[in-house]
């Protein structure tokens, strides 16, 4: 065990975190130079593309240090978002030491800093890296300053590197030996495994990487996984170099697959723990919680009959991904879809983008909400998770909303614009920090209004400079009130939406503006209303079409004015009918995107 | 002999099922039949024009050679119409005032040698005001043509440059004089809402219509037409209420003057409807010969349609060997109804019902549940044996017949 080390790297996205990696496992030989895609370890599209990496993977590599002696080193990947903090937390235990990336010329952002005390917390060692420095613009001095107040690491031997020309790579691995320590445990206790990561593969079923903390594990053994007590045999254990190589044990320290049958990618939980079944663990290893989702949308094909494929698009992404959920939900404007709950707002992208991506779905997506919690009247609690199933007014005592602590990383330049926003945004001014040149904002913000237009609107007014890292605080009562937008007198319940009383009348009216210049105007009159209950707080007229005749029918020719209705009535078929006015999805499309603010 | 008969227990009111569509349209009789001509070639061709038009190659309009070519094509189409008298002739075009009267005679008479004329039939040419010559009018009526068509669009010299038409105000109101001299009956083509135009400007151009005393106006709202240039390049036009003002207004002028409003675009002093247009608008037969002309024939068989060789080198280099069609079908039973009411409910008052069935051979049995639509939209009216469209009808008369479209 003393030839092991388990390290993650922690970096902000694009600090070149991936980079890295693939330089590490390089060095080690991982991988021939044939096979060494670029970031290998982002093996999805879309992770290459948006430098995101989604799934957490790993990579065991055999460094013979300049002590001569060879080490097995384990990098255990981690995904590097907000929305997969959990998962975060769960490779980060899985480790010893941690390599913190930051990018010389940016210095130190939100979710590093976030991801570093997560870190801390568990005892990990963190080993700051300053990577870019071959960029003109890195400042090494800076960056390792900001460290050093920032997060309260000691920075001054902060290894500089460079990703990318390969500078400094062999002082990192260096580092990893001698100051990551190796793993504890006891090899020849109970079997006590943490779940790392978890994937469907098509043709073993249920792929768990773990980390053993105590015991082995064979093939044949009868595991069992100790939040739900199932049981599986196990088929297989192997590491990962990346490339998949069997093992005839996983022993305590180690990192590596287990393959056991399992077809349910629910049932292998991040962050369970597994152990023996006829020699079980007195206890399962701590940290273990059941994630849920915190944002809720409803996704509908923008053509009908595309709804079994939609479903069976969806089956698919969570045979990978247990933490999206989704339920038939049905919309009077926009028929039939699915309501669809995710980690958070990045979640979400990556999904709709998959669904489009992967599986050529054309796609409606309702506005992002958070779940409230409302108080009925009998003292009992619903959570509600589509603004169209609120309960009317009168039927409920109150609503409350989640609340989250923001924290956000910028420099100085921007704190006026970010504090506008902020509190537009209902938040809650908790800490202002300065830490040289970059300042740490801490808000408590309703986390309704951050899924509305919050990250891009961060992103505008701080020109891409600030970063935001957030966290569940509580539920907090709240005047809320659903908005509800009429078309001709009827609901269209795919366009309600909760929001403060304060910003309800503004809202309203900017909707329903919106909405009068997207729906064509019909044969007749339509009303768009926006209303909360029956009271109508908005109001605008789509004044009547005066005709809509062909001018000119040559009698011979019936042909073009034919194609010519024909098309008319086909561009019909794709418009949902709320009442009896005709609404072009890009209406639909167009009232979702929010855009205030651009 | 007595015959039981059995009284069914429930009552035959409420929704009558639709019929099924027949599998072929079943004619009692052929319908009355016209004469299209068509003669391709323009001066210039205008920028919103999406007719087979052609500004002649040089050397000329090969007049002699299109008539020798048209006589051919009717020659050769004899035997589909064999024994039908013809109670309309329309030569439109094109500008088939650039003919000379001699071509035209040339035409006339072999059309009363090769088919039964009726002697009252309606015999009318399109003119353009621009190609005007007094005493070719003189001869074309001596030809045996009855009624002139004049495409007028404007009196506004502005407006009319802005429309590419080769003709102004001057020689527009020279060509109704003209006209009014040798011809008892005379339309008139009006364009409203063109490129900058305003109400006043379009009322005023209706005055002045008015005020020359013809018998028929038509009056177009100017529409953009793919593959023209201006539908590439469209030019401001008035906004959908300005458009709908104007047309509003020449409604209401017109009727004060005495004209009936009785299709979408035309109006008449009583007994001065175009018979040849009633015919295409009550779905009558035609045939249709020249470059490009559309016929529509019905027979035991079923409903064909067919256009000739639209470009005109085409289809004079094919008379030869009698190579007259490009395309021919026969329209399916399914789009019967459609293509009966794209016509018919372009009148005002209508049709009787009943000239539904024997126009298309379909039972009216079979669209029951598009007229009932229909009718609860508000579009059209069923009353008196008569399908009729109601003012909301005829404002919305896209909406109305897409309800015949078939899915």
């Amino acid at each position: 065990m003393k030839h092991i080390r388990n390290f993650s790297i922690i970096a902000h996205i694009d600090h070149g975190k991936s980079t890295l990696a693939d330089r590490l496992i390089h060095f080690c030989g991982g991988l021939s130079e044939r096979e060494m895609e670029e970031q290998v370890l982002d093996s999805m599209d879309i992770e290459r593309e948006r430098g995101i990496t989604i799934k957490a993977q790993t990579a065991a590599l055999h460094y013979k240090a300049k002590d001569g002696q060879v080490y097995n080193l384990n990098l255990i990947d981690t995904p590097g978002h907000v929305d997969f903090s959990y998962e975060v937390s769960r490779s980060l235990a899985a480790c010893e030491g941690a390599l913190l990336v930051v990018d010389a010329s940016q210095g130190v952002e939100a979710q590093t800093v976030a991801n570093c005390y997560t870190a801390l917390d568990l005892d990990v060692e963190v080993v700051p890296v300053l990577n870019k420095i071959d960029l003109p613009a890195a400042d090494p001095e800076n960056a390792r300053g900001e460290i050093e107040d920032v997060i309260g690491v000691d920075a001054s031997e902060a290894i500089l590197c460079s990703a990318k020309t390969g500078l400094g790579v062999e002082e990192v691995l260096e580092a990893i030996v001698a100051r990551v320590p190796p793993p504890q445990g006891e090899p020849d206790g109970p079997l006590k495994a943490l779940i790392i990561d978890s994937w469907f593969d098509n043709y073993v079923g249920v792929v768990m990487l773990v980390r053993v903390v105590d015991g082995e594990l064979k093939p044949k053994d009868r595991i069992l996984l100790m939040s739900n007590g199932l049981q599986y045999p196990c088929d297989q254990v192997g590491v990962f170099t990346p490339r998949s190589v069997g093992r005839d044990a996983l022993r305590a320290g180690e990192v590596g697959f287990v393959i056991a049958g399992i077809k349910e990618i629910e049932a292998a939980k991040v962050g369970d723990t597994i152990t023996l079944a006829n020699k079980p663990a007195s206890a399962p290893l701590p940290g273990f919680k059941e994630i849920k989702p915190q944002v809720f949308a409803g996704l509908y094909p923008v053509e009908s009959s595309e709804y079994d494929q939609l479903r069976d698009s969806l089956e698919k992404l969570r045979l990978n991904d247990s933490s999206l959920q989704f339920e038939p939900e049905v919309s009077q404007a926009l028929g039939f879809g699915f309501r669809c709950g995710f980690l958070g707002l990045l979640h979400m992208d990556i999904v709709q983008e998959r669904l489009e991506r992967e599986f050529d779905m054309d796609l409606i997506t309702t506005a992002p909400t958070v779940v409230y919690e409302v108080v009925l009247n009998d003292n009992s609690i619903i959570r509600i998770e589509n603004p169209a199933k609120l309960p009317e007014p009168g039927k409920y005592q109150e609503i409350r909303e989640p609340i989250i602590t923001a924290t956000i990383f910028l420099p100085q330049d921007y704190v006026g614009p970010v504090i506008t926003l902020c509190n537009q945004k209902r938040g809650n001014q908790i800490d202002m920090r300065y830490h040289g040149r970059q300042v740490q904002l801490i808000y408590e913000m309703p986390m309704n209004e951050v899924v509305m237009d919050f990250f891009d609107r961060l992103k505008s007014v701080s020109r891409g400079y600030a970063s935001l890292d957030y966290d569940f605080k509580e539920y907090r009562t709240a005047d809320l009130v659903k908005l509800d937008l009429m078309v001709g007198g009827e609901k269209v319940d795919a366009l309600s939406v909760i929001v403060h009383r304060a910003s309800a009348q503004y809202r309203g009216r900017e909707l329903a503006a919106k909405l009068r210049g997207l729906i064509p105007r019909q044969m007749f009159d339509v009303p768009v209303q926006a209303a909360i209950g029956a009271h109508i707080i908005a109001r605008e007229t789509i004044k009547a079409l005066r005709k809509n005749v062909l001018a000119k029918c040559y009698g011979g020719d019936i042909t073009r004015k034919k194609k010519l209705l024909e098309k008319q009535k086909e561009g019909k078929k794709r418009m949902k009918q709320v009442g009896n006015v005709e609404i072009p999805q890009e209406a639909f499309l167009a009232v979702l995107r929010t855009d205030e603010g651009k | 002999m007595t015959t039981r008969r059995i009284i069914p227990l429930t009552p035959a009111t409420g929704a009558a099922r639709a019929l099924p569509l027949p599998e072929r349209p079943q004619l009692e009789a052929p319908p009355p039949l016209s004469l299209y001509v068509h003669f391709p070639w323009c001066v210039k061709k205008c920028p919103y024009c999406d007719f087979n038009s052609h500004a002649p190659r040089e050397g000329g309009i090969p007049e002699q050679a299109w008539l020798g070519a048209v006589l051919a094509d009717l020659q050769h189409a004899l035997p589909q119409v064999w024994g039908r008298r013809v109670h309309s002739v329309f030569i439109g075009g094109g500008t088939p005032s650039l003919m000379s009267a001699t071509t035209l005679d040339g035409l006339l008479t072999g059309i009363r040698m090769l088919l039964p004329l009726d002697p009252l039939a309606e015999i009318t040419l399109e003119a353009n005001p621009g190609t005007v010559e007094a005493g070719r009018f003189r001869d074309y009526r001596a030809a045996g043509v009855n009624r002139l068509s004049l495409g007028i669009q404007s009196f506004d010299d502005a407006m009319l440059a802005k429309i590419g038409r080769i003709h102004g105000g001057e020689e527009a109101r020279r060509a109704i004089e003209a006209a009014r001299t040798h011809f008892e009956r005379v339309n008139l083509d009006l364009m409203y809402a063109l490129p900058g135009q305003t109400l006043d400007m379009a009322l005023a151009d209706l005055e002045t219509a008015i005020g020359f005393g013809v018998q028929h106006l038509s009056c177009y709202h100017l529409t953009l037409e793919p593959n023209t240039p201006f539908a590439h390049d469209p030019p401001p036009l008035p906004d959908d209420d300005t458009a709908a003002d104007m047309q509003e207004a020449i409604e209401a002028r017109l009727a004060a003057a005495g004209f009936t409003h009785y299709e979408t675009s035309a109006f008449a002093r009583p007994h001065e409807q175009s018979r040849h247009n009633l015919n295409y608008w009550t779905f009558g037969d035609y045939l249709g010969l020249g470059p490009g002309a559309h016929g529509k024939l019905s027979s035991h068989e079923g409903i064909r349609r067919e256009m000739r060789h639209k470009h005109p080198g085409r289809y004079l280099e094919g008379a030869a060997r009698s190579d007259f069609i490009q395309e021919a079908r026969e329209v399916s039973v399914a789009e019967l109804p459609f293509e009966f009411m794209m016509n018919a409910l372009r009148l005002t008052e209508g049709v009787p019902a009943k000239l539904f069935a024997a126009r298309t051979g379909v039972p009216i049995e079979a669209i029951t549940d598009e007229l009932a639509r229909a009718r609860e939209r508000g579009l059209l009216d069923t009353a008196d044996g008569k399908l009729r469209p109601t003012l909301q009808g005829r404002r919305f008369l896209n909406e109305l017949l897409q309800g015949f479209l078939k899915d």
